[in-house]
């Protein structure tokens, strides 16, 4: 019952404030309200006892990436409204097939029959070590060509970004 | 109060961390009342002059949020790729005996990797300031 | 909790993504919802490893349930490699013509 409540109270906060984050003007208030989204799946981990996973999601996604974006809009110089020219049957026409997208997906969720608990609570997969385990026994592979990823997105930035 | 310690049990379970979760209710309530606390019960004088920014008696020029000069911003970049680096230390670290010579190895040629894209950078010269 | 209301959550946020791409035309807002769409699956997938978590393979297997778990690590790896470059790009599309407005991009069509 108090799980529930926690879900409930958590499925809210993502939501609205990811609304929040489409319908502010500021892009630095939208990046605010994204922040506030990826603490909210931060406590989705933690309530599906994911707790490593709660927080790299923190250090990467709200400590990383978003302060980025923050750099990159301070860089820009952007906190007047940038989106002057309104189109608003566009805008209405976007909305109209996202929402009914969003509306076709959860009817066709409500007529699925699959019916199974999550398991929330207890459990040991969440924690460093046995995720430790499973990266460096069964996924070493994939980790190296994350190196590689690595290394070619920096090169791919230190190209792009350095002109001359 | 022995409620929220003795519950605390030697498996892993959510409601472990029910006192980080007060610890946090905590600490934003103390905030909360203190910003606003002393803003309803301190004294407000609005006047023009009061309420512009302080800048040593000088007057205001321009907004404070400029442009940012644009070679920190690939110094962030590279800063977000190194910072996720380190995320892959803490489970190698955790289990560091247990993966023996094979887990070390690998991390070896992972770190190999980024020294690789480190050395690269430095003699791009995208980490140097002036010029 | 019923993996049901874990599916719509996911595909609230999801299509609230979706929304954004289609409506919002400054780049950066866009790159962001990308984000959001990349998270929204993140939860999915962690919200079925512990499904799984209960079934008789998983009791069998030890790393069964931190599969998808390793899965969403790898995503928000990704997520990060492809955040520095897409930036970068967006940035020196800025130096070059003063916008970041998507629509100025279709220049390129003709």
């Amino acid at each position: 019952m108090n799980t529930q409540i926690i879900f409930i109270l958590l499925s809210l906060m993502a939501i609205g404030s990811a609304v929040m984050m489409l319908a502010s003007k500021n892009p630095v208030k939208s990046i605010l309200w994204l922040i506030v989204v990826f603490f909210a799946i931060s406590g989705h981990y933690i309530l599906l006892n994911a707790q490593f996973l709660a927080v790299v999601n923190i250090i990467v996604y709200a400590g990383a990436i978003m302060v980025l974006f923050l750099f990159v809009v301070m860089l820009m110089n952007l906190n007047a409204e940038t989106e002057p020219v309104k189109n608003y049957r566009l805008q209405f026409i976007g909305v109209i097939s996202g929402g009914s997208l969003l509306l076709i997906l959860l009817t066709f969720l409500m007529r699925t029959p699959v019916a199974q608990p999550v398991q929330m609570k207890v459990g040991e997969s969440g924690l460093i070590g046995k995720l430790g385990m499973t990266l460096f026994q069964n996924y070493v592979l994939p980790f190296e060509i994350s190196s590689v990823l690595f290394l070619s997105a920096m090169v791919g930035a230190v190209i792009i970004g350095k002109r001359n | 109060m022995d409620f929220f310690f003795l519950q605390v049990q030697a498996q892993n379970s959510a409601e472990n961390y029910f006192p980080i979760v007060i610890q946090i209710l905590f600490a934003i309530g103390l905030l909360t009342l203190m910003i606003f606390g002393s803003d309803l019960l301190g004294p407000k004088r609005k006047t023009a002059d009061k309420l512009q920014n302080f800048e040593s008696g000088i007057e205001i020029k321009g907004n404070a949020r400029q442009p940012i000069a644009i070679k920190y911003f690939l110094v962030a970049i590279l800063f977000v790729l190194f910072d996720v680096e380190v995320i892959f230390f803490y489970p190698y670290a955790i289990n560091f005996r247990a993966l023996k010579w094979e887990g070390f190895l690998a991390v070896v040629l992972f770190v190999s990797s980024f020294l690789a894209g480190f050395i690269y950078i430095f003699k791009k010269g995208a980490l140097k300031w002036e010029e | 909790m019923d993996i049901k209301a874990y599916i719509a959550l996911s595909l609230t946020l999801f299509t609230t993504g979706i929304i954004g791409v289609l409506v919002r035309r400054n780049a950066i807002i866009v790159f962001m919802c990308v984000e959001l769409m990349l998270n929204a699956v993140n939860l999915l997938l962690v919200a079925f490893s512990k499904m799984h978590a209960v079934s008789p393979a998983a009791k069998a297997s030890l790393t069964y349930a931190s599969d998808a778990q390793i899965f969403v690590f790898f995503i928000m790896i990704v997520a990060a490699a492809e955040v520095s470059v897409g930036l970068a790009i967006i940035v020196m599309m800025y130096r070059n013509t003063h916008s970041i407005d998507v629509n100025f991009l279709n220049r390129l069509k003709n």
